[in-house]
């Protein structure tokens, strides 16, 4: 669903109201969540907002009407599962309280886990019992029956936070809320509940206790994400992912070499604006109630090295992920039995796949063996072998278990595996060729930035392959109809010709990707000196332009000859 | 207000927006992108359809069929129950086929059935047609994919068999060549291998498909030419075998192998100017059914087909049953008024019951397709009004008919097949993925399968004075206008 209610609500405001059309705005419906892109959501923002702005001044009363409005919001996309969020923030509370008051080691390590462990068991009830099943028929040829869950919105998000708030107190690095409240509204809060960012305990606590304050650049910086944000979910990713990508993705073998390679480049930037043009609505709407969400996208395919691309992409899931996984299986320090189970699993189901497979090509098994060798040469060849292997293998866990957050499928675990494997040979790349930091820079090394950028961004584009494929084979057609292009540049102009539209978007996207920062910086000077009026008109034409893409259909399909 | 605090401000700009917005509506566009198709010599496209278009002349005459009940006389001492034109199927049409298939049931191992299956991108690598080949395969027997052109634009995706080729071939398609150098194949399509400096090749191999892991009986297709040079160098593992083309008759067959192999190679030498078809795979027994895909296809370039080679092609083959299965690339046309499709499929279905005297035709409707209307998704509004003349002209040229629409689910299936968990259809909300192409023929499978139950039971009740020799293939059909 796309902003379908910015009209029904128009129309249903100026025209007449019937009862059902009232009761269907605030009944749960799974087809029509309440995104920050709707015109049902501009609708309930205004009325919301206003009496908010008279509450600014109260506390705990404002509180709790943020709560009511959050709880309803989380009903209206995940229906009697927002008692699921009331029952787990109860007991998350509770267990918190518990962890703070007690002083002995062992008990606070007890409750710890414990709490860890309910809220993993419930994210891992809902996400991953029909993998689990899923893959034990595979494995055992079983006959196990899958369970009719539905997967609650945002609990891979929330979770997370209430896990970041329980250890956190844990690590003595925050004091618990004074009442449940509060709590309650750390988790519940809104804007980030159902998509993100991942905002940690320490960084939001203490904004609710400061007086409620929005500064006019608070506003001009709220209004400038949400515009922004609003052109890249609904207009770019939307469009190229409805009209290109997903035909591409759903039959490969159909589409020319080119047109593979373009459906490629087309996910890449599509994810890119599909995921931080939500967050980016996020961090205003949050901002527009005076609160302070830190940034989870920094232009993340100008970054010249795997490295540097995790701490730019969805920054508040990678920090959260190295500050409570990483850091807890030993780090770049220890080793742990948690550190090696998942890399040692992931590298014996590789061989196991590579040897079922040696009857009918030997490259599996050549693939298996190849990857195991790389990884191992990773710290083998290092100079402090013992704790580069530690830090190797934790870095190897937490991108394995991190793919797997994205959801439940072995595509997002060799995804996950990829980047892992990537990073650790990045690290050894470094102890060979460090980067001089205070050296004078010279063009060799601004062709050399370039390389690396290039090279840097094709292979996340290789590896959002096996995360958008729906399955391995796809992924690997894809990538051997890639192989088969050849250079025809007239053939490549009709193909452009004939997407357009598409292709005219995803160029878009990248130059505004990767248009230098001290632009970006100017024009949103401009807009700041923008009349409210002004900001105003802005705003409602880019709902224009929302709008009048949202009401595009689907291409009709076009088969090319040559 | 006097705080410092900017909260009404910034409420007063969201408010200001909206109205803006509203504003907008009023004057701008609805549209920012429209969903035109690109016009390029490059884009497939139909030009008998697209002539057929221009040539449109709107219907004045009364519609007559719609209301009448629809009574069928006896094909083989064997009447259906009258139908009317809403739910009609049409198996009356079909008893040459279900006797066929019945005798092949009681003698498994002396006949054999053969479906040819005409369609559009819908059947594309073997989509529907692989899965209702298996069905029937499973039930009556049979092995082998059937017939394969020399190229196809969906080899690569075909999993039923491997399927490549060189470069080279020069490609006559019915679908935008009116006056071919040869006459067409079966398949609707000529091959030519006249580039002299380098040789033509094309490979198959068996995958691990049902019903068709191994290569059956390889056969060549070709046509007649005055060169008599050409020559097919069969490569199978490390043996080459040569083989001379002999194109004295219409259409012609040279064998590969007398076994089942895996795979094989042939190169083409000397053989410019022999029409080239494709190659044959069937074990001779059970069922078999050929997939004719073409992308872009409304089903019109049929009436190119030239009678005395169709003739020549089921003289070797055998036909059954032809199915038709288009609609897709007629749905874009901005009309609802499919009369001049309704007429110019009643020709070529005529002109094709001359190509295959007495061969049942099965006409298979347009499926489902979504189209946006406003923001929401719905069911395009030009594919009930192409399924009725579908139906149309089915029943005046007295063929079966399976309205894939209603099977599938009717209004607003497809948007249901594409965003259903698992999906059974791609965000083209047109085409079907594996998962939705097995239902849609398994659907198909079904009914066919329910018109052949019904005969056998009508078959036992029959007098038996009646009894004509069954297996023959010219089987005159009673006239029904209604």
């Amino acid at each position: 669903m796309t902003i379908n209610s910015i009209n029904d609500w128009f129309i249903q405001t100026f025209g007449a109201i019937t009862v059902e059309q009232v009761k269907g705005w605030f009944i749960y419906n799974p087809k029509e969540p309440l995104l920050f892109n709707t015109g049902l959501f501009l609708g309930m923002f205004l009325i919301f907002y206003l009496v908010y702005a008279f509450l600014r001044k109260t506390f705990y009363l404002r509180l709790v009407y943020v709560i009511l409005f959050s709880l309803f919001f989380y009903y209206k996309s995940s229906g009697i599962y927002f008692l699921l969020l009331i029952l787990s923030s109860v007991v998350d509370y509770n267990l918190s309280g518990v962890i703070y008051r007690e002083n002995r080691e062992g008990w606070r390590k007890f409750y710890i886990w414990l709490s860890v462990f309910l809220n993993l068991g419930l994210l891992g009830y809902f996400k991953y019992t029909n993998f689990l099943i899923g893959t034990y028929n595979d494995m055992f040829s079983g006959h196990l029956a899958f369970h009719d869950i539905l997967l609650p919105v945002g609990i891979s998000f929330y979770t997370f936070q209430s896990i970041s708030y329980i250890i956190e107190i844990y690590r003595k690095e925050i004091v618990p809320t004074n009442n449940y409240v509060e709590y309650l509204f750390f988790v519940s809060f809104f804007p980030q509940l159902v998509a993100g960012p991942i905002v940690r305990a320490k960084d939001f606590l203490p904004q609710i206790y400061q007086k409620l304050n929005l500064t006019k650049e608070d506003v001009n910086a709220a209004l400038f994400l949400l515009i922004g944000g609003l052109i890249k979910k609904t207009v770019i990713s939307d469009y190229i992912s409805i009209n290109f990508v997903d035909r591409v993705f759903d039959a490969p073998t159909s589409y020319t070499a080119f047109e593979n390679l373009m459906a490629s480049y087309g996910y890449a930037i599509q994810i890119y604006c599909d995921f931080s043009g939500y967050s980016d609505m996020a961090i205003g709407v949050a901002l527009l109630l005076g609160f302070k969400l830190p940034t989870n996208f920094r232009t993340p395919y100008k970054s010249a090295s795997i490295t540097e691309f995790w701490r730019r992409w969805h920054i508040s899931l990678s920090t959260w992920l190295k500050d409570f996984l990483y850091i807890s299986i030993g780090g770049n320090r220890n080793g742990s039995f948690a550190g090696f189970l998942f890399p040692a699993l992931f590298f014996f189901g590789l061989i196991v796949w590579g040897i079922s497979y040696s009857t009918v090509s030997h490259i599996p098994l050549i693939i298996a063996v190849s990857s195991l060798v790389l990884f191992s040469l990773t710290f083998i060849l290092s100079k402090d072998r013992e704790r580069t292997m530690f830090t190797n293998v934790n870095l190897l866990t937490t991108m394995l278990l991190g793919g797997l957050w994205h959801g439940a499928s072995l595509r997002f675990i060799i995804w996950g595996a990829l980047h892992g494997v990537a990073l650790a040979v990045h690290k050894i790349f470094l102890e060979f060729f460090p980067s001089k930091k205070d050296k004078k820079k010279n063009a060799f090394d601004y062709i050399w930035r370039f390389f690396s950028i290039l090279l840097t961004f094709h292979f996340v584009v290789f590896c959002w392959l096996f995360f958008r494929a729906k399955d391995f084979d796809t992924a690997l057609q894809i990538v051997n109809n890639i192989g088969q292009l050849t250079f025809d540049p007239k053939q490549w102009q009709i193909i452009i010709q004939g997407y357009k539209n598409v292709f005219l978007l995803m160029l878009v996207g990248y130059i505004w990707h990767f248009l230098p920062e001290g632009i970006t910086k100017n024009m949103k000077l401009a807009f700041d000196k923008t009349p409210l009026i002004g900001k105003a008109i802005i705003l409602g034409f880019v709902y224009w332009i929302v709008y009048a893409t949202a009401t595009a259909g689907p291409q009709p399909f076009i088969y090319f000859q040559f | 207000m006097k705080t410092n605090s900017y909260f009404f401000q910034s409420f007063a700009i969201v408010l200001l927006a909206a109205v803006a917005f509203i504003g907008f509506k009023q004057f701008l566009p609805k549209k920012i992108f429209s969903e035109s198709a690109p016009n390029s010599k490059n884009v497939l496209i139909d030009s008998m359809l697209l002539d057929a278009v221009a040539k449109d002349v709107k219907s004045t005459t009364k519609d007559t069929l719609v209301n009448a009940k629809i009574v069928f006389d006896p094909t083989l001492g064997i009447t259906f129950p009258s139908e009317k034109f809403e739910d009609y199927k049409g198996y009356q049409y079909l008893i040459s086929f279900y006797e066929k298939l019945y005798q092949l049931e009681k003698n498994p191992e002396s006949e054999n059935v053969r479906i040819a299956y005409f369609g559009d991108s819908m059947t594309d690598g073997d989509m529907i047609v692989q899965d209702l080949r298996a069905d029937y395969q499973a039930k009556f027997g049979g092995q082998g994919v059937g017939f394969v052109s020399i190229t196809s634009e969906s080899a690569a995706s075909r999993g039923s068999i491997t399927h490549q080729y060189s470069g080279n071939w020069k490609t006559q398609s019915y679908l935008n060549v009116k006056k071919p150098r040869s006459p067409f194949g079966v398949n609707g399509h000529v091959f030519f291998a006249n580039d002299t400096a380098h040789v033509e090749w094309v490979r198959f191999k068996a995958n691990t498909a049902r019903f068709a892991t191994m290569l059956d009986n390889p056969t060549l297709f070709y046509g007649r030419s005055s060169n008599l040079q050409g020559k097919v160098d069969v490569i199978i593992g490390k043996d080459t075998i040569v083989k001379s083309l002999t194109p004295n008759s219409l259409v012609n067959t040279l064998k590969v192998s007398s076994n089942s192999i895996k795979g094989f190679k042939a190169d083409f030498i000397k053989a410019d100017s022999i029409p080239i078809f494709g190659f044959n795979f069937d074990d001779g027994k059970g069922v078999h059914v050929d997939n004719f895909s073409q992308r872009g296809n409304s089903g019109l370039p049929i009436s190119t087909f030239n009678p005395a080679v169709m003739q020549a092609f089921n003289n070797k083959l055998g036909y059954d049953l032809i199915v038709l299965h288009y609609g897709t690339n007629v749905l874009n046309y901005g009309t609802k008024d499919y009369t001049w499709y309704d007429r110019s499929m009643t020709k070529t279905v005529n002109h094709l019951k001359e190509c295959f005297p007495g061969v049942a035709i099965l006409i298979v409707s347009t499926a489902d397709k979504g189209t946006k209307y406003d923001l929401e998704m719905k069911t395009d509004s030009a594919v009930v009004p192409l399924t009725v003349a579908q139906k149309r002209y089915a029943l005046k040229t007295q063929s079966g008919f399976v309205n894939l629409y209603t099977l599938m689910g009717g209004d607003g299936s497809m948007v249901k097949w594409v965003e259903e968990e698992p999906a059974k259809a791609n965000k083209d909300y047109t085409h079907f993925n594996h998962r939705g192409a097995k239902k849609i023929a398994g659907l198909l499978y079904e009914q066919l399968n329910q018109g052949y139950e019904k005969y056998k039971t009508l078959r036992q009740k029959r007098k038996p004075a009646e009894k004509k020799a069954p297996d023959s293939t010219v089987i005159k059909k009673d006239s029904v206008d209604a």
